[in-house]
């Protein structure tokens, strides 16, 4: 009985019978997964297999039609809250193809995502001096260059720096949740090092990580607790860090024929 | 038929019966040929209707039916004083002149504010009226444009600016237009001046007082030298009741640089003018429109743009946007003649849809006549992207701040081409005092 306690308390998310609809068309169909705090979980799957949809769902996309299921976060019903109250409850997504907004500079963008967190706990605005130094900090962890302060969010950012820069905003908004949707692909080698050195640098006893990723070679930077294999809509194999490599030698098509 | 003739008293409106009586009850001055000319002209034009082309998104029937009088001079001292509304904070102590219903406001005759000679036209009418029929009487293609004849029959008053060197601050025209009675009509004139290689940056800034709403029909003229530059701005911040016309006509010789801002904040209808003629080789104008429509507000830009000699360039963005049930259109029409070869010309307009209730129209037009030339344009209007909008939402932003987050950005390629940092922050914290969480937006810049 006490497990069971301890397992509730310790759940930051529980996905149930999950299905969610795009444009009209079934993607996810009944995903189930539990994520508890201080676990790094890799969701892997071939192209087409709902990773991103999962991922948008839970951070809320509003075009994407949840049509069965539920989710909780921290206890809480998940879709109860919008897409900003998430990011301000400590859900965060690390975008796949991260958006240019040119005109909306970078360090204000933080600032004002910073600020909305403090705001819902209840904790004053961030000093601006206090706030530059955070970020420099984070900036040169993440060797970022100076540029980067000037310029408008992602604008004309290498397919490298998007992804750095997702990394720098999960470490200023130190998020309970990170899903990361294919933060590593575009990568090269040492770009994936700096990525995973941020990612691994925020995995605490009170956080998670969901590594959304289309290949094994991320794993070896940062090392799951569990994988996941997601696959027409359900997650059809679990199993430890393991099952990654397996995969990366037998190709999708053997879970998929197990499955089948 | 001369200017003494008069409209079909059977047919004419209210407004044009009361246009010419405000004609006959003119001061004679010296300008008296160029007048009765445009009058003329005006009379048998009459009033633009939606029948005419270039106005048929924008319909100024109502107007027809009012019997307005000529807006009063006002003394200083007469009206509250304009501190509060005028465009550039005190920190820049840009001198501003201010003309109230076109009345300038001046100490003395000929006088030199901010290294810019200064006159008014009225002074100027009379000391060298050869000079000053010389420009007013220029053909152009005012010369079809009624509410612009009407201003050089009636205009009363005006500035005169002549800049002789380069002028590194700028100065600011405030235009006042002082509503005590019901139903006037201002004619605000400005002729500006700048010498073979000289240069200034000049802001007219259009705000409204008083308990009415004065119907202003605007003019201004410039002529720029060989190698002159001119950064001009024409701001429309008047009250939603306000009905504002503007003409703004430029005559460009060799190597020449036309630098304009027009931006409309406010007014209830603004329809703004701008007819460049880049008559050198070399001349270049950049063209930046900053178009906000909202609460049933009405914007139309109309630039006309004639490239009439060789290597001549230019480049006009547009940015417009519309809230509620507000209208912006744009419209503009580059010409290359004959002879302009290697003539370059970039439209750029892009606008952004607020509500479903709101309408931009956007027409960016080509006229070709001669080889070699570079000519793009494009014209696209959307809502919020909601990639972007999601992204911002996704950190955790308000929504409001968001999509006001957004709405800046769109508006940020006409912005940051304004090299007077002051009026540009100005021009920002109007524009952020229209949207929702405004102080949020603040903390942004």
């Amino acid at each position: 009985m006490g497990d069971v306690d301890l397992l509730a308390i310790n759940s930051l998310l529980a996905i149930e019978n999950l299905s969610a609809r795009v444009a009209g068309k079934d993607i996810l169909k009944g995903v189930n997964l539990t994520v508890n705090a201080g676990e790094v979980h890799a969701i892997m799957g071939p192209n087409g297999s709902g990773k991103s949809t999962l991922a948008q769902v839970l951070a809320g996309r509003e075009d994407y039609e949840v049509t069965g299921g539920s989710v909780a976060f921290e206890g809480r019903d998940l879709f109860a809250l919008r897409a900003e109250e998430r990011a301000r409850a400590g859900l965060f997504l690390g975008f796949q193809y991260p958006v240019e907004i040119p005109g909306v500079n970078n360090v204000y963008l933080l600032k004002a995502a910073l600020n909305a967190k403090r705001k819902a706990a209840g904790e004053p605005e961030v000093d601006a001096y206090e706030f530059l130094t955070l970020i420099r900090q984070k900036m040169k962890f993440m060797q970022m260059s100076e540029s980067f302060l000037t310029r408008g969010v992602n604008e004309g950012f290498s397919g490298g720096e998007k992804k750095r820069n997702e990394i720098l905003q999960m470490l200023v908004l130190e998020p309970k949740l990170a899903i990361l949707d294919e933060t590593d692909s575009g990568l090269d080698i040492d770009a994936l090092k700096i990525v995973s050195k941020g990612v691994n640098s925020l995995r605490d006893a009170r956080r998670a990580v969901v590594l959304v990723t289309h290949y094994q070679r991320l794993l070896d930077y940062v090392v799951p607790d569990f994988v996941h294999v997601l696959s027409g809509g359900r997650i059809v194999k679990s199993g430890d860090k393991s099952l990654a490599q397996e995969l990366e030698r037998r190709g999708y098509d053997w879970v998929e024929s197990q499955d089948a | 038929m001369s200017a003494t003739a008069h409209a079909d008293r059977g047919t004419a409106s209210a407004a044009l019966r009361s246009f010419e009586e405000q004609w006959q009850s003119r001061t004679l001055d010296t300008l008296a040929p160029v007048r009765e000319r445009a009058m003329d002209r005006f009379l048998a034009l009459g009033l633009p209707t939606s029948r005419d082309e270039s106005w048929r998104y924008t319909n100024t029937r109502n107007l027809n039916g009012v019997r307005f009088a000529a807006a009063k001079a006002h003394a200083r001292g007469d009206v509250e004083p304009f501190a509060s509304v005028s465009l550039l904070d005190a920190a820049q102590r840009a001198a501003t002149i201010s003309v109230v219903n076109g009345h300038p406001w001046l100490r003395g005759i000929d006088s030199v504010i901010n290294e810019i000679e200064v006159a008014s036209l009225k002074e100027v009418a009379r000391l060298d009226p050869k000079m000053l029929m010389d420009l007013i009487g220029a053909p152009s293609s005012a010369d079809n444009q009624r509410w612009a004849l009407l201003n050089t029959a009636l205009f009363v008053d005006g500035l005169y600016l002549k800049v002789t060197k380069n002028v590194p601050t700028p100065l600011v025209i405030l235009h006042v237009g002082v509503g005590t009675d019901t139903d006037t009509i201002a004619y605000p004139r400005v002729i500006i001046e700048v010498a073979p290689g000289a240069g200034a940056t000049i802001i007219e800034h259009h705000v409204a007082q008083g308990e009415h709403a004065v119907l202003v029909n605007s003019n201004t003229q410039v002529t720029l030298g060989r190698g002159g530059h001119l950064e001009h701005y024409r701001v429309f911040a008047t009250g939603r009741e306000s009905t504002h016309f503007d003409h703004l006509a430029v005559r460009q010789e060799r190597d020449s640089v036309f630098k304009q801002f027009t931006i409309a904040l406010g007014g209830g209808l603004v329809r703004a003018d701008m007819d460049v003629n880049l008559n050198q080789p070399g001349a270049t104008l950049q063209s930046n429109s900053l178009l906000v429509g909202y609460e049933g507000r009405h914007v139309d830009c109309v630039n006309v743009v004639k490239h009439a000699a060789p290597d001549t360039t230019s480049r006009q963005t547009s940015r417009a946007i519309a809230s509620d049930n507000s209208r912006v259109i744009f419209n503009s029409k580059v010409h290359v003649q004959p002879g302009a070869a290697r003539a370059e010309s970039h439209q750029s307009c892009r606008g952004l849809l607020l509500s479903d209730a709101a309408e931009i129209d956007s027409r960016p037009q080509l006229e070709i006549h001669a080889d070699e030339v570079k000519c793009m344009h494009g014209a696209t209007t959307g809502r919020l992207e909601p990639d972007m909008l999601f992204y911002l939402l996704s950190r955790g932003l308000d929504r409001n701040t968001a999509q006001s987050l957004l709405v800046f950005a769109f508006l940020a390629d006409v912005l940051t081409g304004m090299s007077v940092s002051s009026a540009r922050n100005s021009i920002e914290n109007a524009l952020i005092n229209q949207m929702p969480d405004s102080q949020l937006l603040r903390n942004f810049r």
